[in-house]
């Protein structure tokens, strides 16, 4: 995954209670898997998460692209909670009309080799946003945590 | 906006309120079909998603609606107070023994699971009766029952509404504490202000207490975010025009809102039945430590408060008893000596309501009033509320740092992570002296003890 040049691929955004995530990307698909990214290094070090797994993900949303970013974040923030696993390698092959394909890469939670930073409770919709930029996209998250 | 905005605050809490976007919050909660009397908001208000933290809105039965995002994610989040017959200086030397056997009892912080595994159909149970399905199995006293809200077990609950990816969630989290603002403290009161109703809570000072503030786990979240899309669109087809996409609501008397309430109470118990599972293991901490039993130490519950909930309640709005829901989103119920929903016990004091400050200052007993029921629907601030994000304060406060400054003051602390005890500095909440204090000039509750920290247990 190669983000966009000068510039970090994602950034939080102060909020009083929660936090919040920007990410960039050349592509729309690009700036959704670095927003995946940007929350697990929320959730736990991201760096010593192996991708040992592959875990397909297939979305469809009629509430627009925004609810579609939404849904993609909430359906790892699931399996991470439900299954017991962390990511650090996401790709979204389809987005388009409503519909969403890829991945997350990961593995099983091992709690003596990874560090878990947070409990992110819920992707939320204030100030979700999807954003045409000069040099690709942003999308714009906020997580109660 | 349908009807007004009103902020209970004095003018530096209300600047701080200004600063960020809660007030725009406040406004925009007005804007929604069926509120009565005004968009309000609690002493402690920040800025949240849809609703500002400390919000507390009623939406009449006939136009009205209920929002997901008014109760928030941590459906039923709240706090409990346990006393104790024992007095803190005769004990001061066992208490990091005691944080140290609690923290080891009650699993905390993030990814931490529960001892106790439910199959789906004890989890739907569980869902359906509340806190009495933990006392049946052992794990509270019957009298601790009667101190929680409608008796531990919220009407009108139906584990069929909840989605299997809710139970998922819960499964293996049922008395797990959590990570983020929720903790344990062991307490001890250092100020009486009520004698009277001290007297009748069983409360005095030098008493050590112990409080325990978590939600519904990841069922909660769930059952929040399931429901938020399935309303997505109805506000839209109702004609309802939302100023913000997180206060996606649906007509009260529409079958979506009939099956979040019924969704929602099954999050409440589950919430409830996971305090009582915690005080449960408390109790056990406690005897390890004690070498006696919970009975003889007195290990009574004192009350259980919910802040994240959208209830039925009846008011009085312009001279007319009305049946509403009251949302309150970070708010606490403040109800009034004799007011029927209460125990006999408190019948005369009014409600307890348990305020959690920071870990560093110290915690509120208040009780409730009744110039609450016409001002606020009987509610009141459910905390010191932020004023410094996460993010900013973990930049701002080393952990380490403040881990030295509170054990410096006599506070032991069991943390998971120090950057996690740094979130939740003192520096990064308002002052709950001040909070309190607004609250209690504005009828909305009335200060009976305040209690200071003795050993913080934090995910």
């Amino acid at each position: 995954m190669n983000g966009p040049v000068n510039m970090e691929s994602y950034e939080y955004i102060g909020h009083t209670a929660d936090v919040g995530l920007r990410a960039h990307g050349k592509t729309r698909a690009e700036a959704f898997e670095n927003a995946a990214r940007g929350m697990f290094d929320l959730i736990c070090d991201i760096s010593g998460v192996r991708q040992r797994e592959s875990f397909p993900i297939a979305l469809e949303s009629a509430g627009g692209d925004e609810t579609l970013l939404a849904d993609w974040l909430n359906e790892l923030l699931y399996l991470h909670e439900s299954r017991g696993l962390l990511f650090s390698g996401f790709s979204v092959e389809v987005l388009e009309a409503g519909r969403l394909r890829g991945e997350a890469r990961g593995e099983r939670i091992d709690s003596g080799s990874h560090i878990l930073r947070a409990e992110i409770k819920a992707v939320t919709y204030h100030m979700l946003q999807i954003k045409r930029e000069q040099a690709g996209w942003s999308v714009q998250v906020l997580f109660d945590v | 906006m349908r009807v007004p905005g009103l902020v209970f605050a004095d003018s530096s809490l209300l600047e701080q309120a200004a600063r960020e976007k809660a007030l725009e919050q406040v406004r925009n909660v007005a804007c929604l079909p069926g509120i009565e009397m005004a968009s309000m908001a609690m002493p402690d208000i920040h800025w949240g998603y849809g609703f500002a933290i400390g919000g507390v809105a009623a939406f009449n039965t006939d136009d009205g609606i209920i929002s997901p995002g008014g109760v928030g994610y941590d459906i039923a989040c709240g706090v409990r107070l346990i006393r104790s017959g024992l007095i803190f200086t005769d004990v001061s030397e066992q208490i990091p023994a005691l944080v140290h056997e609690l923290s080891r009892s009650i699993p905390a912080g993030v990814g931490r699971k529960g001892e106790i595994r439910l199959d789906a159909h004890e989890i739907d149970r569980m869902l359906l009766k509340g806190a009495p399905w933990a006392v049946e199995r052992g794990m509270g006293w019957a009298e601790d029952l009667e101190c929680i809200e409608d008796g531990g077990c919220m009407d009108g609950a139906d584990p069929a509404r909840i989605s299997n990816r809710a139970r998922e969630r819960g499964f293996a989290q049922s008395g797990t504490l959590g990570a983020g603002n929720h903790f344990i403290e062991v307490q001890a009161v250092e100020r009486i202000f009520d004698k009277q109703a001290a007297s009748l809570f069983d409360i005095f000072e030098g008493q050590l207490c112990l409080m325990i503030h978590s939600g519904s786990r990841g069922l909660g979240h769930q059952v929040c975010t399931d429901h938020l899309k399935l309303m997505s669109t109805t506000a839209d087809r109702a004609g309802i025009k939302l100023p913000d996409r997180q206060l996606a609501c649906a007509p009260l008397n529409s079958d979506e809102a009939r099956d979040y309430l019924a969704a929602m109470a099954c999050a409440v118990n589950y919430a409830r039945t996971n305090r009582q599972v915690m005080t449960h293991l408390a109790r056990r901490a406690f005897e390890a430590v004690f070498h006696r039993s919970a009975e003889a130490l007195g290990l009574d519950l004192v009350y259980d408060v919910s802040h994240n909930v959208a209830k039925f309640e009846q008011h009085n709005v312009g001279g007319r008893r009305m049946r509403l829901c009251v949302h309150r989103k970070g708010a606490t119920r403040s109800f009034p000596p004799g007011h029927a929903d209460l125990p006999a016990r408190y019948r005369k004091t009014g409600q307890p309501v348990i305020v959690p400050g920071d870990m560093g200052t110290g915690s509120y007993l208040l009780k409730g009033m009744e110039s609450a029921m016409a001002a606020s629907f009987g509610s009141t601030c459910h905390g010191a509320g932020r004023v410094m994000g996460r993010r900013a304060a973990m930049k701002q406060i080393r952990g380490n740092e403040l881990r030295q400054r509170l054990e410096a003051r006599g506070i032991t602390i069991r943390a998971g992570r120090d950057a996690s005890l740094a979130e939740e500095a003192p520096e990064a909440y308002k002052d709950i002296d001040q909070v309190v204090e607004v609250c209690q000039q504005a009828g909305l509750s009335s200060k009976v003890a305040r209690l200071r920290p003795l050993g913080v247990i934090k995910g």
